[in-house]
């Protein structure tokens, strides 16, 4: 079943004690379409409290945006019935941020590749399961026998994140929210699993949202690119179109934050703090907030 | 079959959980054993019986651990009242804990109003003094069984164990691994059993021991007073008697000393067990080779 994934007009308060108002906004009237054909990646940047994660718990159906809907194939999804539900979680899959606090630490890493098999029905017997699940290991380049039966604090953090990649190559959604899913990975093992998620969008035809603050991944992985800062997307492209002619005044901040492999190019210009406020406050978001003092 | 082989070769990894099973074990053997140990102490006659024998004898062949004031055998009498103490650490300990667990549970998982109206009432308890109370209710109620007043205890005590739990709970909830299993299409009940109560074995151990400890010492003070449940010996009122009567000037320290090493032997081995669980169940304490 192919299907889309839409935010219309997503919009998440949180309570918050000492600012004005009493809740800070972390989403802020959010809207964008994900299809599922031709599967694409879709990358969503942004500094840390930009509400890029908060944006992938809407979208898993973990948190009720306060405002606005989140939409899978036209429903949303706090509203759908069970078989749609069904399908909305086998379709809607996420690889999360970090790779210790994904696993209990009470079980062996086999639990969550026999969870998803047994949820979503993917093998009858315990045999087809097992076979299942190695296929999937060997897709994401891991060993069974080097995972299997071992417990997480055993396995690195590549082999975790790994064998969260080949619980999503077992259930082949439609869509992966990746949120953040390198961030926590050393440089080698970034590209490894930069392609395995590159490999899964031309052979099985899976569409990423890749949620992440570091723009050189985005522009390993190519597709699209939306830029989101304090809950706003604020510029939104093909990958070359925004990182070569940047409109938003944040996109060029960012891509002048990206530091260079090259000794003799050194960031001459320094980056101020205040720099960063003013600019958030030359954003719509902010017109209706106090001017930040000047200096 | 399996489950048996796992848990023992858990046990076999801690030595701390090892003693202290086997400490508690015995205990518990001597209590379950208590009327076969008493009958063949007697050898015929009920030796604790009042004046069943010369009082203040000191100990000897005859009599282990010598005789009291009345002329009970004073090595049955331990033995008795030794059951009786974990039968009450029992009864209030079972109760508090699983009281407090499931309170524990609704409240940090669910959180928002049910949360703050738990949580309220909750404090309310701990706040409350308990002992007080305690001698106020069994005065109330005359000729109270053992079972009552391990109710009456487990009252006051299962807030311990619910506070420390909530916490965990609370921290728990919010892990990633509780995000995953959702996405997995687990529902709360499943992942409250599954993902959240097994990390939370070591407290709930915890929980459990220091109600059973509370109450057995709880007995302890009642029985102090004279307000405890009617007709039955537990290691508090020995060591009250032994206070009572001088027993240490009279050469029958047996009567102040066993019964307080009980206790401490019963102390150390739960807590043992406490701190083995929290090895077992903790994997990062482990050894990265595994098993």
């Amino acid at each position: 079943m192919k299907s889309e994934l839409e935010l219309r007009g997503v919009q998440q308060r949180f309570h918050a004690r000492g600012v004005a108002d009493g809740y800070v906004t972390a989403v802020d009237d959010v809207s964008f379409k994900l299809l599922a054909s031709p599967p694409q990646i879709v990358s969503l940047v942004g500094q840390s409290g930009s509400g890029k994660s908060t944006i992938a718990r809407n979208v898993l159906g973990l948190q009720k945006p306060t405002a606005g809907s989140v939409l899978y194939g036209g429903k949303d999804i706090f509203k759908l019935s069970r078989s749609e539900y069904d399908a909305y979680r086998r379709d809607v899959q996420p690889v999360f941020q970090d790779p210790y606090a994904i696993f209990n630490p009470f079980y062996r890493v086999d639990r969550v590749l026999w969870k998803a098999v047994k949820k979503f029905k993917l093998a009858s017997t315990r045999e087809a399961g097992l076979k299942l699940i190695e296929e999937s290991l060997q897709a994401v380049r891991l060993e069974p026998e080097n995972v299997l039966g071992r417990y997480p604090h055993q396995l690195s953090g590549g082999q975790r994140q790994r064998i969260m990649l080949a619980r999503v190559h077992m259930l082949r959604p439609s869509f992966i929210i990746a949120d953040e899913p390198v961030s926590m990975l050393d440089a080698q093992v970034r590209k490894h699993f930069l392609d395995i998620l590159l490999d899964f969008q031309r052979e099985h035809g899976m569409t990423t949202l890749f949620i992440t603050h570091d723009l050189s991944t985005v522009y390993y992985l190519g597709g699209e690119v939306m830029v989101i800062t304090k809950g706003q997307i604020v510029e939104r492209g093909p990958v070359a179109t925004v990182m070569h002619e940047p409109t938003h005044p944040y996109t060029k901040l960012l891509l002048d934050s990206i530091p260079s492999p090259d000794p003799d190019q050194r960031w001459t210009t320094r980056i101020q703090v205040d720099e960063l406020e003013r600019l958030d406050d030359n954003t719509p978001a902010d017109t209706t907030k106090p001017e930040a003092p000047v200096l | 079959m399996r489950l048996l082989t796992a848990v023992l070769r858990t046990i076999r990894n801690s030595r701390r959980l090892a003693t202290g099973l086997v400490i508690l074990a015995l205990l518990v053997l001597v209590a379950l054993f208590s009327p076969l140990i008493v009958k063949a102490v007697g050898g015929g006659q009920d030796p604790i019986e009042l004046a069943a024998y010369d009082k203040w004898q000191v100990p000897g062949p005859q009599h282990l651990l010598g005789t009291d004031q009345f002329g009970r055998d004073v090595f049955a009498m331990v033995v008795k009242a030794l059951a009786v103490s974990l039968q009450i650490g029992a009864i209030a300990g079972v109760i508090s804990t699983v009281v407090g667990v499931i309170v524990a549970f609704v409240a940090g998982y669910k959180g928002g109003w049910i949360d703050n109206v738990l949580s309220t009432f909750t404090g309310i308890l701990l706040v409350i003094p308990t002992f007080p109370l305690l001698i106020a209710l069994s005065a109330y109620a005359k000729n109270v069984s053992l079972f009552q007043v391990g109710v009456m205890i487990s009252i006051f005590s299962w807030p311990f164990a619910a506070k420390t739990i909530r916490s965990q709970v609370l921290s728990l909830r919010t892990r990633p691994y509780v995000d995953l299993a959702r996405v997995s299409k687990a529902r709360d009940i499943e992942i409250i059993v599954t993902e959240l109560l097994p990390n939370l074995l070591p407290f709930i151990g915890v929980g459990f021991a220091s109600s059973a400890l509370g109450a057995i010492f709880g007995l302890v003070g009642l029985e102090i007073i004279g307000l405890g449940p009617g007709g039955v010996i537990d290691l508090g009122q020995i060591i009250f008697n032994a206070i009572g009567t001088g027993a240490l000037t009279l050469g029958a320290w047996p009567m102040f000393v066993v019964p307080i090493a009980l206790l401490t032997l019963l102390f150390a081995a739960l807590n043992m067990v406490n701190i083995g669980l929290e090895e077992v169940y903790n994997p990062r304490l482990r050894g990265v080779a595994g098993e």
